[in-house]
């Protein structure tokens, strides 16, 4: 029934952005309430295209290392990569484990920290609404406001500005540093990244996400991915820390280390 | 080498970024304290604490406040709110300085005496791990910057340096079990009158009690596993949070110590990213690369 009833909503976002059905709580200034804890379920950190199961480049880990099978999350199934992006896309993809900045604990960049296999909070208030990602602490800054000027230096998570259009909260980010990666296949991107998102509540539990990937460095056209946000409905939902940082020192540092100091 | 870069990029944000030194409309006694829509005392807004004030008094200081700061101790003086300076930031013991245990004072040095063997003998701040609690909020020559906000049942701090979003929740809710520890504890916040009392626990052992050149002597000392932070943030006036945190750290320091600071106001300071990690190879390879160097210099000498 409830199964039902969410996909009824999601054709409904997908028909008429602007018509919301949602009928969850709301703030105190009228606004869809998505305070909370959330997480994606899907398999796109791994690959953002379907894609079936395989094993992962860790031979000692088994079945507990693999890749597990997914359906992808791109509209249309195709990633419009220029013809040297596609070869880049594929070198890198063949060479993740050392090349993907994930493995070191680097920022993850918008909008692959929304698909990783980690939850992030979000707090919302009326002028300012933060992501908290709990991995790596990455943490986003939103001004509900129109972006008046670019962003001063590049960064990681780029530089992000909201605004509600009806029920829908739209985050627009740009200024993106050309470091962050995709998926664990090899998607990447250059500074030129525009990338808009829209989080649509379709009720207290489900959020409706979708984000518009523009870079013309790199592609050759925008293309969009979309799945749903679930939130965490424990109790005692707490964000904890993966601060990832202490868990890569010894794999980056390791062989700096003085050998008599463990 | 990598702050030399940050401190750079800082400069030149500095120069380009409309500056908040304009002096504050003073204020007023008709001044009220506002409440968020759930009830809460709004202490909502973007503060910084850029400050000279010393960590701790010196050993032989008088017992009184310098008449006025030194200008040189304010390389970012463009920035710096107009906070008198004190005797200190450590307001007790009377003394002005934290009562450090000597295995405190022996754990402080080794570890700085051993910054080149390992990155753990390195602050958490040096590893581009975290400030720490309460660390994240002394202030240091840059990226003082923190941002309050509140939503019904919670307290959100983020903290510009490292990077960091601090979830305070104030509905009544337990600590963590025991055994579940962390880098910056548990923290849990209730309101007492117009005052936010957090109390922060769970921490892990293997943090610092401060983190950074400006907390002096107290730089390195260990923050064990029975640490507990008590912080008070109250909101003097429309631009000022009077800030203190009580640290109860047994095995550290003889008796709980007490740091006072003001939080400023500064609608016009803008938090950018402050990337770490990303860029900290550099730094580890010369700190750590150059103690395996010296020990190759020194074993061929020998020869």
């Amino acid at each position: 029934m409830r199964f039902c009833l969410t996909a009824i909503l999601i054709v409904f976002a997908a028909g008429a952005p602007a018509q919301s059905r949602y009928s969850g709580p709301r703030t105190a200034d009228g606004k869809p309430d998505i305070n909370g804890i959330w997480q994606s379920l899907n398999t796109a950190n791994w690959d953002l295209l379907p894609h079936a199961a395989a094993q992962g480049p860790v031979l000692a880990l088994g079945a507990a290392g693999a890749q597990p099978p997914g359906l992808g999350v791109v509209e249309g199934d195709e990633i419009p990569y220029l013809p040297a992006a596609a070869a880049q896309k594929k070198q890198n993809g063949e060479h993740w484990l050392t090349k993907d900045p994930e493995v070191k604990c680097f920022l993850p960049g918008v909008p692959r920290a929304t698909y990783m296999p980690y939850p992030f909070q979000i707090v919302q208030t009326p002028g300012t609404v933060v992501i908290a990602y709990q991995f790596a602490s990455a943490t986003r800054l939103i001004p509900i406001k129109a972006r008046t000027e670019d962003s001063p230096v590049d960064s990681w998570m780029g530089e992000s500005y909201g605004r509600w259009d009806g029920d829908t909260l739209v985050v627009d980010v740009k200024g993106f540093n050309d470091a962050t990666w995709l998926s664990r296949a090899g998607d990447f991107h250059s500074d030129a990244l525009h990338v808009v998102e829209r989080y649509t509540p379709l009720s207290r539990e489900v959020i409706q996400y979708e984000a518009t990937i523009e870079d013309p460095k790199t592609f050759a056209r925008a293309w969009k991915i979309s799945m749903p946000l679930y939130r965490h409905l424990e109790k005692n939902a707490q964000l904890l820390e993966f601060k990832c940082v202490e868990l890569v020192e010894e794999l980056m540092y390791g062989p700096l280390r003085k050998q008599t100091s463990k | 080498m990598k702050r030399i870069h940050i401190t750079a990029l800082l400069i030149g944000m500095a120069a380009v970024a409309p500056l908040a030194a304009q002096p504050k409309p003073a204020p007023t006694r008709s001044w009220k304290q506002a409440k968020t829509p759930d009830g809460q005392p709004d202490i909502q807004g973007t503060w910084v604490n850029f400050e000279s004030t010393p960590f701790e008094r010196a050993a032989s200081a008088p017992a009184r406040p310098r008449a006025t700061a030194d200008p040189s101790d304010r390389p970012f003086a463009d920035r710096a709110p107009k906070v008198a300076a004190r005797a200190s930031l450590v307001v007790e013991p009377s003394t002005g300085r934290v009562p450090l245990t000597p295995w405190a004072e022996q754990q402080r040095d080794y570890a700085l005496a051993h910054i080149q063997d390992s990155w753990e003998y390195n602050t958490p701040w040096e590893r581009c791990i975290t400030r720490g609690i309460p660390a994240a909020i002394f202030p240091a020559a840059y990226n003082n910057g923190y941002q309050i906000l509140q939503t019904p049942g919670q307290v959100v701090i983020v903290y510009e340096m490292i990077h960091e979003t601090r979830i305070i929740p104030i509905d009544g809710r337990p600590h963590l079990p025991a055994v579940l520890r962390q880098w910056n504890g548990d923290a849990r916040g209730h309101w007492e009158g117009n005052t936010l009392v957090v109390e922060t626990t769970n921490f892990n052992g293997k943090s610092m009690i401060a983190t950074n050149a400006a907390s002096l002597r107290i730089r390195s000392v260990p923050q064990t596993e029975n640490a507990r932070i008590t912080e008070r943030f109250t909101r003097a006036d429309e631009n000022t949070i009077d800030y203190e945190v009580t640290i109860d750290d047994p095995k550290a320091a003889s008796a709980p110590w007490k740091v006072a600071m003001p939080l400023v106001r500064d609608d016009g300071y803008k938090i950018y990213e402050y990337m770490c990690h990303e860029a900290n190879q550099d730094y580890m390879e010369i700190t750590l690369g150059g103690g395996r160097l010296q020990e190759k210099n020194a074993a061929a000498g020998r020869k």
